[in-house]
């Protein structure tokens, strides 16, 4: 048994043992666990992943004449600007206003290029008051001249989180990253064994007040994070989905470029990759086996990001042993994995953490509270109106045609049941493909003759079981104007127009009116 | 090598590949390839004892040869080693390293851009 103060004067006199996480997972594979809580006095972890839950409070100073900014962008991001006159929190996720840079430049860009010393155009507007009569203001900011930068992550560093894979055959642009169709790629995001909350499973040393390295300098633990869980399925002790969460806060004036980085993850948004390394004190043999954790031993679940709805099918179990392999196996096949968050950098940050400790620059401290480690379970937002599925749609019935049949009855059905869309399905009623009255005119003005030639053969479906929502961002996405309805065996049951789901939204208006 | 073959629209007729093919057996992999009616080009790997002569025959028969030397490139400064590009290579052209470094093999890639797209901090540099 030791304690935290013991360890600190180790350090001062320059006698700590530290080692890294994964040099700790062979030590205590070695050695076992009683003997390296003997050893070492302090495992050092770190990630260096990609944190959209990120960000800053931001202190400008006062004009003259005053200003009480109700709206604020730096370069063209809007901060939150609901605190008082000249105080405004950045999001690193916050796309850019300008929609040409919309992605490519938000919250997190402004944050790296403040920590870069670049100068950056700071645009604010007020409604004006007595005190504050000021209502627009235009300048150009440096981190050196505001009053306080201090960065404030209300959620870093998941313990252990969901592995991606989409089973769709249609390209996903995710947080996950880009994710390959028909189970073409696997995307992961955790450091594993070097992972700070999976070395402290139970949180018994980290807390409210631990001291960890932020980006380049000393953070400090808030407590909990949002979305902070506990309650979850474990082996060895780690949860095998996402659980714990960090809130942490730093000085952005003493941060080091290298160790942050803005990033866009394409077609989804901006986002922070912060690097974070935390020590974990070996106060006992227990907290020497669990910093002992190696990545076989750290197991995660396979999720099919294809299905967007909050409750994904977990297509698998795997562990980060297999996932750092480079490739994984599913349904019988083999499939590249890929990392998003930076290992290498991990490991660089893990080593630092390592190198300041041994030089005494780094001292621990004792958590005022330690973080909680049960009790806590995610609550979903219950929506007082559920969503329609498909199914629950009134559905006309379907008109369907055949692969053989002639353009001219088409087009005679067409007219007849004054319809645009008509599905055409083989002699069992499963989807072949589809034609719309555009494509019709098209084959006669042509003088095509056969359905085969002009229908549309890889067809944009609806499944009964989806929500109205997701088909209408695949209408959207598609630029289409309706979708067949089919089954899980691919036999169409009715077909989903874009004037469907405008009515479905005039209804639902509708109501919303009556119930005020 | 690798390069790109231009053909205007007055060749796209003609089978000077295949002819090149069987004069002087060469090895020809096409990479990547758009041609239309108004000419097109063609990212082609080419090799074998007779790669000059074949490339010279291409050459006067219409075909403009561009030798690249790279197609792509790492920018080491703003690449991360996150390796969210990794598993999207159709050629394995992207490795981790040991030391997880992600290594660009330059000779295996065809330039097919996906992990270009989809790099979080656009580190990667396509030569067209």
């Amino acid at each position: 048994m030791k304690t935290i103060n013991e360890i600190n004067q180790k350090i001062k006199d320059g006698d700590a043992v530290v080692v890294t996480a994964s040099e700790m997972t062979e030590i205590v594979a070695e050695s076992g666990p009683k003997e390296a809580a003997r050893e070492v006095d302090v495992v050092t972890t770190g990630t260096f992943g990609a944190m959209c839950s990120s960000g800053a409070f931001l202190n400008f100073g006062h004009s003259d004449p005053p200003i009480k900014m109700a709206r604020t962008y730096l370069n063209g991001v809007e901060l939150y600007s609901g605190l008082a006159a000249v105080d405004a929190y950045i999001g690193a996720a916050q796309p850019n206003k300008d929609p040409e840079l919309g992605l490519d430049y938000g919250g997190a860009h402004v944050i790296e290029d403040l920590i870069k010393g670049k100068e950056i155009e700071l645009v604010a507007e007020a409604y004006g008051t007595d005190c504050y009569p000021l209502k627009h203001v235009e300048t150009l900011i440096t981190l050196d001249k505001l009053n306080q930068a201090i960065m404030v992550n209300p959620r870093n560093c998941y313990q252990n989180y969901a592995v991606a894979v989409n089973s769709t055959d249609e390209t996903l642009y995710t947080y996950m990253g880009t994710l390959l169709p028909n189970y073409g790629n696997v995307t992961y995001s955790s450091a594993g064994e070097l992972s700070p909350l999976i070395n402290d499973p139970y949180f018994q040393t980290i807390g409210f007040g631990t001291r960890v390295f932020l980006c380049g300098t000393e953070g400090y633990i808030v407590g909990e994070g949002t979305q902070h869980s506990t309650d979850v399925e474990r082996k060895h002790g780690v949860p095998t989905t996402s659980a714990g969460t960090l809130m942490l806060k730093g000085d952005m004036k003493k941060m080091k470029p290298e160790f942050l980085k803005a990033a866009t993850m394409p077609k989804y948004g901006p986002t922070l990759y912060v690097g974070v390394g935390i020590p974990i004190p070996i106060l006992n043999e227990d907290i020497a086996a669990s910093t002992g954790i190696s990545d076989e031993d750290i197991t995660c679940k396979v999720v099919d990001y294809g299905v967007p709805r909050r409750e994904r099918p977990v297509v698998k179990e795997t562990n980060y042993k297999e996932l750092k392999s480079g490739k994984i196996e599913i349904n019988g096949m083999e499939v590249p994995t890929s990392p998003l968050s930076s290992l290498k950098k991990a490991i660089i940050i893990a080593e630092e953490l390592k190198r300041l400790i041994e030089k005494g620059e780094f001292l621990l401290t004792s958590p005022i509270y330690r973080l909680p480690s049960k009790g806590y379970t995610l609550r979903p937002l219950e929506i007082r109106k559920p969503s329609i599925l498909v199914r629950e749609l009134e559905s006309k019935p379907v008109i369907v045609t055949h692969p053989d049949e002639n353009i001219k009855d088409v087009a005679r059905k067409l007219v007849e049941n004054n319809i645009n869309h008509i599905p055409v399905v083989d002699e069992k009623g499963v989807l072949q493909g589809i034609v719309t009255s555009w494509d019709i005119a098209d084959a006669v003005a042509k003088g095509k003759t056969s359905l085969r030639d002009v229908m549309t053969r890889k067809v944009i479906i609806a499944r009964e079981d989806e929500p109205v929502e997701v088909v209408a961002r695949r209408i959207d996405k598609y630029d289409i104007s309706g979708l067949p309805i089919v089954d899980s065996n691919n036999k169409v049951k009715g077909i989903i127009t874009a004037e469907d789901i405008s009515r479905l939204v005039g209804k639902k208006m509708d109501r919303g009116g009556e119930s005020i | 090598m690798k390069a790109w073959l231009r053909f205007l629209p007055s060749i796209i007729g003609k089978a000077i590949i295949s002819e090149a093919i069987k004069k002087y057996d060469i090895e020809f992999n096409i990479l990547r390839a758009h041609i239309t009616p108004r000419g097109g080009k063609m990212l082609a790997e080419i090799s074998g004892p007779e790669e000059r002569e074949s490339i010279k025959f291409m050459e006067e028969q219409g075909i403009e040869v561009n030798p690249i030397i790279k197609v792509v490139k790492k920018d080491k400064d703003k690449c991360i080693d996150c390796g969210a590009c990794i598993s999207l290579c159709p050629v394995k052209a992207i490795t981790m390293e040991k030391d997880w470094t992600v290594e660009i093999d330059d000779q295996i890639c065809i330039g097919c851009g996906f992990c270009t797209k989809s790099c979080p901090t656009k580190s990667i540099i396509l030569f067209e």
